[in-house]
């Protein structure tokens, strides 16, 4: 069964006014452990797409399911607390919550779930060491670079145990090396621990990693290629 | 709740110094306000204890005609088996004391003047009001004498001091003629201006002689160890007095003007208290305000990632909460503090204020109330204003657009 299937699904902004259609009639399917870019120009609708994916935004028509749920027919409650165990985000601004230190982040998520809390300090460990932030769990997120911040947020994305990641422009705010870094952070988790990821990015970077690239087009599903991963280095 | 709590307190400290300020205005707010309750209830509090404990009694016990005719027409029997028969009717009643009291003519020298005279038990009298503790020269008079204690106001209107004689004329029970000569024993400074003025004692068996009211008083003054009980032990005297002829009445029924008074003074107080509550609120409102606008970004996110709305308010409302019973606690500690240094000392009036003061009928100093009340009172209204303050971020939790709060 696909982690994520859509079907026709529409965006319409301002539909009394000026009527902006963002999405037409996308449907796709992504499978368990893959590596997905979804890529375009600006205005193509790879934000809105992901919101749809991420159980974030309700499309005007169509309908999309993460395993078996329904998510379009759901209340904006059972969104959220679908979204809590179904779904990790990482942010292009990483997003972590300032005033905790890196392992109170990625417990947060752990504790909203309602995991007890010996397990939580366990896994939150383990995660850090994971992204290679072991030794910087008790620090706070203005205290580590970009790229750490961003390996903060993909523990915490992981925390919840989700179903698949959305990556918003993941790699947007970061150097090449830190980029770089994240990418094989990403890819090594795909690989070794079969994580579905998705991102929306037009980053050359993260495009040539991902195994599958669907690329849209004034709201319309464009291409939907697959393609063998290969790293791509900042031109000098 | 923990980890809410975390993160309510994490954020609340993310700007030191607007949080301080914060703080700081509601500590002062409270200290301003529980000073100003504290001077108003403090005067009121020490007019109510001088009208209890000098005049009325916490409950008085009348002929039933007495109140809307107060003549000696209108006393009534009272001896011994009577106070223990009362005393027993319920074990809170400390004090029972007998009065006879009349207007009558007192003559010096040439002149006269009005005085009003009371016949009363005065070791009874020390025991509940400490009656001879306020004698301001002289000494008070034997059981059977005749002689009167007269208060200072009285004693400079007729120059009259300690040794003088004074004649008294008047009506006795049933229009009897009723005169005799006293000798002024001792002076008391009686705190009541308006009964300082014009007030005699004398022995009670003296003044039912001379008024022809042989163990007639005209009312009994039942004194209790807390005003708390006022009213159950009313209820339980009026069910207890088989004589259908004598009335219970408590205090406040005596003295009725005296109360709406003192309610009408309290409402300027409050006016002022209200007025800096609403200031302190809009301050707060503005602080919670910025608060919240600041981390749409952060509120959109977290909802996002599965935070659920109830819980990120809940988060919020610790916020405020959090705030707010930091600023009444301190504040609540500083007037303490303030409070009870002027509860010890209070301030004395002085000057054309004084005497306005005394013009009024109230004692010229600032007295303190500490009555507890009042600090949790301040509380409960700073709690009331966090409530309200705390429905901007939660109704802008409510109504957040995930996805727009994603991209501030």
């Amino acid at each position: 069964m696909a982690v994520i299937r859509t079907e026709k699904l529409c965006k319409v902004y301002n539909p009394d006014t000026i009527p902006v259609h963002a999405l037409r009639d996308v449907s796709i399917e992504i499978q368990k452990g893959e590596f997905t870019s979804l890529v375009g120009p600006s205005g193509s609708g790879k934000t809105t797409l992901l919101n749809m994916l991420g159980a974030l935004d309700m499309p005007s028509s169509g309908k999309s399911w993460i395993g078996d749920v329904e998510v379009t027919s759901l209340t904006d409650k059972e969104r959220i607390n679908f979204r809590l165990h179904n779904i990790g985000f990482v942010f292009q601004h990483y997003n972590l919550i300032p005033v905790f230190t890196a392992k109170e982040n990625v417990s947060f998520i752990m504790l909203l779930q309602g995991v007890d809390p010996k397990t939580i300090s366990e896994r939150a460990d383990e995660l850090l060491e994971q992204v290679g932030l072991g030794d910087r769990k008790d620090s706070r997120p203005s205290q580590l670079s970009g790229g750490q911040q961003q390996r903060v947020a993909v523990a915490r994305a992981l925390a919840s145990e989700p179903q698949f990641i959305l990556a918003d422009e993941p790699t947007a705010n970061l150097d090449t090396k830190a980029a770089m870094n994240l990418l094989d952070l990403m890819q090594k988790m795909n690989e070794e621990q079969k994580v579905t990821f998705v991102f929306s990015t037009h980053d050359q970077r993260v495009i040539s990693r991902a195994r599958r690239v669907i690329t849209l087009v004034d709201g319309a599903l464009y291409s939907d290629k697959e393609q063998e991963p290969k790293i791509v280095l900042e031109p000098k | 709740m923990t980890i809410y709590l975390k993160l309510a307190w994490r954020s609340i400290w993310r700007n030191k110094r607007r949080t301080l300020i914060t703080i700081s205005a509601l500590v002062f707010a409270v200290i301003v306000s529980v000073l100003m309750q504290s001077l108003n209830r403090g005067s009121h509090e020490l007019i109510i204890e001088n009208m209890t404990h000098l005049q009325t009694g916490f409950v008085q016990i009348q002929d039933y005609r007495f109140q809307d005719e107060p003549s000696l027409d209108n006393s009534f029997f009272f001896d011994e088996s009577l106070e223990k028969e009362w005393l027993a009717i319920d074990d809170r009643i400390q004090w029972v004391l007998p009065r006879i009291e009349t207007f009558m003519l007192a003559a010096i020298d040439g002149s006269t003047r009005g005085a009003l005279v009371f016949g009363v038990e005065v070791e009874k009298e020390q025991n509940f009001n400490q009656l001879k503790d306020r004698l301001a020269e002289g000494e008070f008079f034997r059981k059977d004498e005749y002689a009167v204690v007269i208060s200072t106001g009285f004693s400079e209107r007729t120059n009259l001091g300690v040794g003088d004689t004074l004649a008294l004329i008047g009506q006795g029970r049933f229009a009897m003629s009723a005169s005799g000569l006293f000798t002024v024993r001792g002076i008391i400074d009686h705190p009541l201006p308006d009964m300082n003025s014009q007030t005699i004692y004398m022995p009670l068996p003296v003044a039912q002689e001379l008024l022809s009211a042989d163990q007639m008083v005209s009312s009994v003054l039942i004194g209790l160890e807390t005003d708390r009980h006022t009213q159950s032990v009313a209820d339980a005297l009026k069910n207890g007095i088989s004589d259908e002829e004598l009335a219970v009445f408590t205090w406040p029924e005596l003295i009725p003007e005296l109360l709406e008074l003192l309610e009408f003074d309290l409402v300027g107080a409050y006016l002022m208290s209200y007025i800096l509550y609403i200031v302190i609120a809009f301050g707060f409102f503005g602080t919670i305000l910025t608060m919240t606008l600041e981390r749409i970004k952060e509120f959109g996110i977290l909802i996002s990632v599965g935070m659920g709305r109830g819980r990120l308010a809940i988060t919020l409302f610790l916020e405020v909460l959090v705030i707010s019973i930091l600023g009444v606690l301190v504040g609540a500690a500083g007037a303490w503090l303030l409070l009870y240094y002027f509860y010890l000392n209070p301030i004395e009036l002085t000057g054309q204020l004084a005497e306005t003061v005394i013009d009024m009928g109230w004692e010229p100093v600032l007295p303190m109330s500490f009555a507890p009340d009042q600090f949790y009172s301040q509380g409960i209204i700073v709690f009331f204003i966090a409530m309200v303050i705390s429905i901007y971020p939660i109704y802008k939790i409510f109504s957040l657009d995930v996805i727009k709060a994603s991209r501030v």
